[in-house]
């Protein structure tokens, strides 16, 4: 506002009547614009808070024909039993984290090696090796996941979190190779070709110079890696049947047995699984929104 | 500020300096040739394979018979085979579906990345909270939102009854006429952040002299926005378009876990068809064969894409 102020100060006597009227106009603007957030707020946050609130109240509380915003009785008994014994829920997080670890490790490098030989070196078939990299980051996976299903059948790769991370490659590697070009074509070349001068290999200006220069674009392509892999469904679907293999998202859909749905205990999964890229978003997001955006908007 | 970066980007250095020091040859190679591995051994040659697969007569864990086109026949023109029906039912759910979760997620990401693109205080805590709904894994808000419909217990129908505004229970995933919205409305939840960060990103890279003169000129609000955002937004617009319409058409998620296609089949998209076919009726031909009818029109948008993602690659 007080910009708005000091503008129609600085203006003419002619501009400054419109002004005037514009500066009051937008206050109108402005209200409605605070009523709209609010309602875009609470429309993002209720989904969230409700499958929250639902995890910590009592099955007494859940299944009464009255509703309360808050929970009359809090528990923890549904995070009891959900991490207890006599669920596989604790093994398939750990499922989960291996092989979102194992993604984000393999396509982190491998993303880092081609996308620097990719943007730096020259040789015969660059243009098309990017080119390539692209379409597959833009392949759909429902095309793939029949074929893959049948592959890992018969290489005996079926219900083994090798062959998921294998089949999550396809979507990570493409990605985080083609998030790291757009980042290293920013570097300035000058560093590389002083230290080539000095007598450094190609191999030593990588590590030495590239990676340590590269640490937050690394971390962004690690951070995507990581959400992708810790959230994919439809390849753990279809490729792990046995319960103590699945990963989380499947172990959750697995649950449902016949028509019962115990939904205290399926929100305390959902609040646990939900914490981990949660936790990574909160504190990379500034990193992450900008390779988001590099990542798809590149006008 | 991406945006403006990458603008910078392009005027500074048209195409990639390569250093002519040294022989980049081997090491060129080298380098890509893990990433070029998996793109080839696990998107390429499934690729060619399910296109094989697509020809055959195979079941799962049986001998396949090779029959030319003979499933594609079946899906688009063989109106006496069970799977015809379900197909052409696929073909229609899919574009209701993509259709309505695009203009969905434009609306709210439009509207969301004006307000956080206007001088509102704590901006940065408002488009933190906004953006959670990405961060969330697609199962679990699929799974919140099931509970949230629940016709018995559900916070919507309780909170309905208890007000009398209906007697009875709405069926929000049971109902074949209102299925598919409530689909929409969970999966319109999950992909809007995505629209509002990257317009956003485009609003920021509009400089604020065009909005200034704009309105010393005496244009209202509307006309702004008619006259200079949405024009100089229109090449994020497509981007964004073309990449959402790829991503929702294809994702499982929400029919799968919500509805699981029923009721009816309202709710039936292709890549839930596909799965159908193959993992429950056993069916690798005609489940290949569903996701490749549409490939045309993925790489036409794959085309479009990668013309524009590529365009500073000299």
């Amino acid at each position: 506002m007080a910009e708005a102020v000091r503008s129609i100060e600085r203006a003419r006597p002619s501009e400054r009547r419109i002004l005037t009227w514009l500066a009051y106009r937008n206050r109108g603007y402005y209200v409605l614009g605070y009523l709209v957030l609010l309602a875009l707020a609470l429309w993002t946050l209720f989904p969230v808070y409700w499958q929250l609130a639902t995890s910590l109240r009592a099955d007494v509380d859940l299944f009464s024909p009255t509703v309360t915003l808050l929970p009359r009785v809090l528990t923890g008994e549904h995070y009891d039993k959900i991490l207890g014994p006599s669920y596989p829920f604790l093994r398939q997080l750990r499922n989960s984290a291996v092989v979102a670890a194992a993604t984000t490790a393999i396509s982190t490098l491998l993303g880092a090696m081609a996308g620097y030989a990719l943007t730096r070196l020259r040789f015969a078939g660059r243009t098309i090796l990017a080119r390539l990299l692209v379409y597959a980051y833009l392949a759909p996976g429902t095309i793939l996941f029949i074929p893959i299903f049948v592959m890992m059948s018969r290489l005996g790769l079926r219900d083994n979190l090798v062959g998921l991370t294998l089949a999550y490659l396809t979507f990570t590697v493409p990605f985080a190779t083609w998030m790291l070009m757009g980042y290293f074509r920013t570097v300035p070349i000058e560093l590389e070709e002083a230290a080539l001068i000095d007598g450094a290999s190609r191999w030593q200006v990588l590590w030495r110079i590239m990676v340590p220069l590269s640490g937050p674009a690394l971390v962004v392509a690690a951070v995507f890696a990581f959400t992708l892999s810790w959230n994919e469904f439809l390849y753990a679907l279809v490729l792990l049947q046995k319960q103590e293999v699945m990963t989380a998202p499947v172990g959750l859909s697995a649950y449902v047995i016949g028509d019962q749905y115990y939904w205290g205990q399926m929100m305390a999964a959902a609040t646990i699984m939900s914490l981990p890229p949660l936790v990574v978003y909160l504190f990379g997001q500034r990193w992450v929104i900008a390779g988001w955006t590099a990542g798809a908007v590149k006008d | 500020m991406v945006v403006l970066r990458q603008a910078e980007r392009t005027v500074a250095s048209p195409g990639v300096r390569t250093s002519r020091l040294g022989r980049d040859f081997w090491l060129g190679y080298a380098l890509t040739l893990p990433a070029v591995l998996v793109v080839v051994g696990l998107v390429a040659y499934p690729l060619g394979y399910a296109f094989w697969l697509s020809l055959q007569d195979i079941k799962v864990g049986g001998q396949g018979q090779f029959i030319g086109f003979g499933n594609y026949a079946r899906l688009l023109f063989d109106s006496q085979s069970r799977i015809y029906g379900l197909f052409w039912n696929s073909v229609k759910v899919t574009a209701l579906y993509t259709g309505g979760a695009l203009a969905g997620k434009f609306v709210i990401g439009m509207v969301s990345a004006l307000i956080l693109n206007a001088q509102i205080r704590a901006r940065h805590f408002w488009r933190t909270l906004l953006f959670v709904p990405w961060a969330i894994p697609a199962v679990v808000s699929a799974f919140t939102w099931k509970w949230i419909y629940n016709d018995v217990n559900g916070v919507l129908n309780t909170f309905f009854t208890n007000l009398g505004l209906v007697e009875r229970p709405i069926l929000f995933l049971a109902d074949p006429r209102i299925a598919l919205w409530s689909v929409l409305v969970a999966a319109i939840w999950q992909g809007a952040p995505f629209w509002t960060m990257t317009f956003l990103a485009g609003l920021q890279a509009i400089p604020r002299e065009l909005y200034e003169a704009a309105a010393i000129d005496g244009a209202t609000p509307l006309q702004q926005y008619f006259r200079i955002t949405l024009p100089l937004l229109t090449p994020v617009i497509t981007v964004t378009v073309m990449l959402s319409a790829i991503w929702t058409s294809n994702a499982i998620q929400y029919v799968y876990i919500l509805t699981n296609g029923g009721p009816a089949n309202v709710t039936e998209t292709f890549p839930l068809l596909a799965y159908h076919e193959g993992m429950t009726a056993y069916d690798l031909g005609i489940a290949s064969a569903i996701p490749l009818v549409f490939f045309p029109v993925f790489a036409i948008l794959i085309y479009f894409l990668t013309r524009r993602m590529l365009r500073q690659e000299g």
